[in-house]
């Protein structure tokens, strides 16, 4: 909690490598005291605020090689790349057009002069469980393309948040791309995000919800539900999408699978909220997103 | 110059003239305090600040600061033995003894750099010795709290304001009008009431920043963001032990005041600084956590009520507690609860009154000026308890006010008999743009609807003799130039004062001059930009001043004439008569007045018009009793309505309308009324929906815009209907009172009235969060 008076940026080297090797080598070789930087519109206000006092090099990985990467292919889908902005992505025609949900929740983050900033990478890379673009990311299936000195791999999303700001990347690790495969035909999504102001604000609960028909379950159609700021990770709701394998989505199950999704979580008190009204947040939210996606179908 | 005279003048007045600083301020080319640039010499200044709420200092050790190269100097409490103060003189500008708050200065480095300054502050060790604190101001005004100012009976006050030596009240104000106790036989129906408003702050867009020179020869110049440079000048003046002469203070356009750029607040720092380091400018600008901690804030409300009335519904009594928390120091805060104790029955008749107003010193951040100057936090407690006792009688809300609200001839609760105000028809008004009484369906299953009014009354809060004063100067153009001494804030009080000044002399608004900055060296004086005061004090000092102007006019026309004064008048920049039908422009006169026939000498010279006003007849009133011939200047009135839905889902507010209606006495700028109402409201609502200073033990958990939310753009309701209601003001130019304070102190009432209709509940203070209105409907049953 920011109580110091005169708050400053911390004294750090900005490091602007020429190479992903380069840059993977200098984080590897100064681990716990530097920082893979994106966009900086999370990392700059917490630096300020006197989070990472180890901290001593920002290594800017922007413009490195894959990271300006934005394209749709339609055998592997959407490649996103780690420097590509919110508004950039929000606005590309294969995203509005293929991943609607992707393009909606990048607009429910912050301001539109952040999010010509901001990047989705990176919000998924700093393992906030309030982020806005995390629940659309894994409710698509995402995956991350990561960098390493000692070699590349990919890390699926729905594995990859451990806690609060935690992540199984390790020291050296760049995720230069952000990939999703190409969505279940019909598929359809909600993201619902509840702001103490009507807009600008962190989540202090987002529900992104998600359907599409499938015949490999008895209902014919697979529900999935992700949610922020109510757990130390985002949270999918297994529970969710366990249910309406039998269930088909009607006003009825919809109640029944916003208690689930309540039932689910397990949110904290703190300045923005009370456990107590987020738990009961998911369930009015949920209910309202399924609702949504039942008006789709 | 009487009413009955300024109103015959052909003038601008009454005219929405654009702004005279529009197109400095949105084109960025208008110099705030931070543009002034000082060059490399300048110091940069950083403070060491208590991170106790409570506490003895048993030491400092500043020498690894002092030794830290680009370090100038290092100031703590010891260099600065004397006190500062507006009204009550209890504040050190550093600590001396002991810390009372989590943000109170204890030390100050002035460096080369802000960089070395910062790491300055980390070298000074000091050693403290943690005391029990008061957070709470009912605890604190008990005998059982410990003492918080022990040498209070010491200190310096006006003969207005009562501080309890003994105890940890700095003010305690009473009202005793008739017999409160005995009443309440009378009464077909009592109801009481307890609120908690809580501490909100400022947050101006511009920060606090202060530049401070001292030069050899004894001299301080101040260049600082200020609504009261005549005010800080007098009082830093007094606390440094030098003449006023001798402190110059600079203030260009404020952005953003709303009362915490009032009176002296961390201005005095640098002051304290710069004294050790002569001949060099130090600045401090205080970051955004600073503007949240350790400045002055809203203070806290706790308001416990009683209030009764009649078979008739006739309010009878009431009796009116309020404990204010003061905080660390009351020095601008006793006044709040002296103006809380004169304002207490809002604007209503009862012939019986009780009031305490006690203000309490306590462990949290200093309580001054903010816009309303503590009337938003007493109107939340009236007016909920008008709504509470009009249900219990049956009465409609409306009708209930209508019937009991302040009257002209009304002998108020001080004993002041009030002068004609058109409340009446501000609440009809607002009432009507509601469609109050109709009866209003939800839009959905999921959304409770509910309407709701509150009224407000205000009058400046000062001291009794506060004074304004003007010049009014010709150019050789013609044009005017107004020299005042009061701020440009945003209000638009320079462009009124314009509108005034070309109403007057009968020359075109355009043909007008009045800018910043002001500069008490050349300035003529103004009390200070507060309580509202400028259009009605300051712009009758300008009219004055351009009424001496034009009476110079007209007698260097009647002189070169011949004729008669009376026959004369000056219509669009030109000396006329009626009689002779000659004429003669200004700018040929006003400043190389007129030859003599045949050039055998002249007369005139340049006009310099002077003006000043300061109310001469308030009176003090009295300890036991609050009872005086007249309490205040006057009251400006009104109403403001709500008509609301709340999400049965989420318990957010949605607002479908929403209507204010305010007697100004007399709309010089309607458009700059309309935007104050506009504005006020805004503030109101984000004060009624988002706002609160999170204190726990002293220490605000949420100190930046991440987490203490204010209304932006897409928060307000896009509508905001207006009613100006015009019943003049006998003292006023052209009638006019003031607006810039009012429209935000009905609003957390009216708001909170509109929830109770909607839901039946009442909460015990704002804000009313999405969060607080779905838990409390949950708990009531009301949702599921």
């Amino acid at each position: 909690m920011a109580r110091e008076a005169h708050p400053a940026l911390p004294e750090f080297d900005y490091i602007k490598p020429k190479t992903l090797a380069e840059a993977s080598q200098f984080l590897s070789e100064h681990a716990g005291e530097s920082r893979p930087l994106l966009g900086g519109t999370d990392i700059f206000v917490r630096l300020r605020d006197g989070a990472w006092k180890e901290n001593k090099f920002l290594v800017d990985v922007k413009g490195l090689d894959g990271t300006d990467v934005l394209t749709f292919d339609e055998q592997t889908g959407l490649t996103v790349g780690a420097a590509v902005c919110m508004n950039r992505l929000s606005s590309f025609p294969a995203v509005k057009e293929h991943y609607p949900l992707l393009a909606e929740v990048c607009d429910t983050v912050a301001a539109y002069q952040l999010r010509n900033r901001a990047t989705v990478v990176g919000n998924i890379c700093n393992a906030s469980p309030a982020g806005d673009t995390v629940g659309a990311c894994l409710l698509y299936g995402g995956i991350l393309n990561v960098f390493n000195v000692g070699g590349t791999r990919q890390e699926a999303l729905n594995t990859f948040f451990v806690g609060p700001g935690k992540s199984v990347l390790k020291p050296g690790d760049i995720v230069t791309s952000l990939q999703l495969p190409i969505p279940p035909k019909g598929m359809i999504g909600k993201y619902l995000k509840l702001n103490r102001n009507n807009r600008g604000d962190l989540a202090i609960v987002g529900v992104t919800a998600a359907a599409y028909p499938n015949q490999d379950v008895p209902s014919g159609v697979t529900v999935r539900m992700a949610l922020a700021s109510v757990a130390p990770t985002p949270l999918v709701v297994s529970a969710i999408e366990d249910y309406f394998k039998q269930e088909k989505l009607t006003s009825d199950t919809v109640q029944t699978a916003a208690q689930l999704a309540m039932d689910s979580c397990k949110p904290i008190d703190d300045v923005r909220g009370t456990a107590r009204y987020r738990s009961l947040m998911v369930r009015n939210l949920a209910k309202q997103a399924l609702t949504a996606l039942l008006e789709k179908m | 110059m009487t009413l009955a005279e300024t109103k015959k003048l052909p003038s601008p007045v009454g005219e929405s003239k654009t702004r005279l600083d529009v197109i400095e301020k949105v084109t960025g080319a208008a110099v705030y305090t931070d543009d002034i640039p000082f060059g490399p010499g300048l110091l940069h200044a950083r403070v060491k600040r208590s991170p106790h709420a409570h506490a003895k200092i048993l030491k400092i050790d500043y020498s690894k600061a002092e030794a830290l190269p680009g370090v100038k100097v290092v100031v703590t409490g010891e260099d600065f033995p004397k006190r500062i103060g507006l009204y009550l003189v209890d504040k050190h500008i550093f600590a001396r003894d002991r810390v009372r708050f989590i943000g109170e200065p204890v030390a100050a480095v002035a460096a080369i750099n802000a960089d070395i300054a910062e790491k300055a502050l980390d070298l000074i060790e000091v050693e403290y010795e943690p005391l029990e604190a008061v957070f709470d101001p009912v605890y604190g005004a008990s005998p059982e709290a410990p003492l918080l100012h022990p040498d209070m009976a010491d200190y310096d006050v006006p003969n207005y304001i009562f501080p309890q030596a003994g105890t940890n009240i700095a003010n305690h104000f009473k009202i005793r009008k008739g017999d409160v106790e005995r009443a309440w036989e009378q009464c077909a129906a009592v109801v009481e009431s307890e609120f908690y408003i809580p501490h909100v702050q400022h947050v101006p867009i511009e920060p606090h920043v202060a530049v401070a020179r001292w030069d050899d020869d004894g001299t301080l110049t101040l260049w600082a963001a200020s609504q009261s440079p005549f005010a800080q000048r007098n009082l830093i003046a007094k606390s440094f032990g030098v003449s006023q002469s001798d402190v110059r203070v600079i203030a260009p356009l404020v952005g953003g005041g709303f009362g915490c750029k009032a009176g002296v607040t961390m201005e005095a720092l640098p002051v304290a600084i710069a004294s050790k380091v002569k001949g060099r400018a130090v600045k401090l600008t205080l970051t955004r956590e600073e503007e949240f901690f350790t400045n002055f804030v809203r203070q806290a409300l706790v308001i416990k009520l009683k209030m009764g009335c009649d078979a008739d519904g006739n309010l009878v009594a009431l009796k009116n507690t309020m404990y204010w928390d003061g905080g660390a120091s009351t020095e601008y805060g006793v006044n709040i609860t002296r103006a809380g104790g004169y304002n207490s029955t809002g604007p209503y008749f009862f012939p019986n009154v009780h009031t305490d107003s006690l203000c309490v010193y306590t462990n949290h951040p200093i309580g001054g000026a903010y816009r309303g100057f503590g009337m938003s936090e007493l109107h939340t407690g009236i007016e909920q308890t008008i709504d509470m006792l009009a249900e219990k009688m049956g009465i409609d809300a409306v009708d209930f006010r209508l019937k009991n609200c302040v009257k002209g001839g009304d002998i108020i609760l001080t004993g002041m008999t009030m002068h004609p105000t058109g409340l009446n028809q501000c609440i009809e008004k607002a009432a009507k743009a509601i469609e109050w009484g109709k009866e209003a369906k939800p839009s959905s299953p999921n959304k409770l609807r509910g309407k709701g009014i509150a009224l407000m009354w205000k009058a400046p809060s000062m001291p009794p003799n506060a004074g304004s004063s003007a010049e009014v100067k010709f150019s050789e153009d013609g044009t005017v130039t107004v020299s005042l001494g009061g701020q440009e804030i945003g209000q638009g009080a320079f462009t009124v004062m314009a509108q005034m000044a070309a109403g007057v002399l009968g020359i075109p608004y355009e043909s007008v001059r009045v800018r910043g900055p002001l500069d008490t060296r050349y300035s003529p004086y103004e009390w200070q930009t507060v309580a509202s005061r400028l259009t009605w004090s300051m712009g009758n000092a300008v009219v004055a001043a351009a009424q001496d102007a034009r009476d110079q006019l007209l007698d260097l026309a009647a002189d070169h004439w011949d004729e008669e004064v009376e026959d004369l008048d000056i219509v669009n920049g030109k000396v006329i008569s009626y009689k002779s039908e000659q004429e003669m422009s200004v700018k040929d006169i006003g400043i190389y007045g007129l030859p003599n026939e045949n050039f055998e000498g002249w007369k005139g010279g340049p006009i310099v018009g002077r003006g000043s006003f300061m109310p001469t007849y308030v009176t003090n009133l009295d300890f036991e009793t609050g009872q005086g011939d007249r309490a205040v200047v006057h009251y400006t009135t009104g109403a403001q309505a709500f008509d609301i839905e709340i999400d049965k889902e989420t318990g957010r507010i949605e607002v479908l309308k929403s209507a204010s209606a305010f007697d100004v006495g007399r709309a010089i700028n309607p458009e700059l009324v309309r935007a104050q109402i506009e504005g006020g409201f805004i503030q109101g609502y984000s004060s009624a929906v988002y706002e609160q200073m999170l204190l726990k033990e002293g220490a605000m958990l949420n100190p930046s815009f991440v987490d203490y939310r204010i209304a932006t753009a897409v928060d307000i309701p896009i509508e905001h209907h207006v009613d100006i209601i015009e019943v003049p003001q006998d003292d006023g130019p052209w009638g006019a009172r003031g607006i810039g304070e009012h429209p935000m102190v009905p609003t957390i009432a009216a708001l909170a009235n509109a929830i109770y209709d909607a839901t039946g509940l009442r909460l015990e203070g704002p804000p009313f969060t999405a969060e607080k209105l779905y838990l409390a409907m949950l708990d009531a049953g009301l949702v599921e």
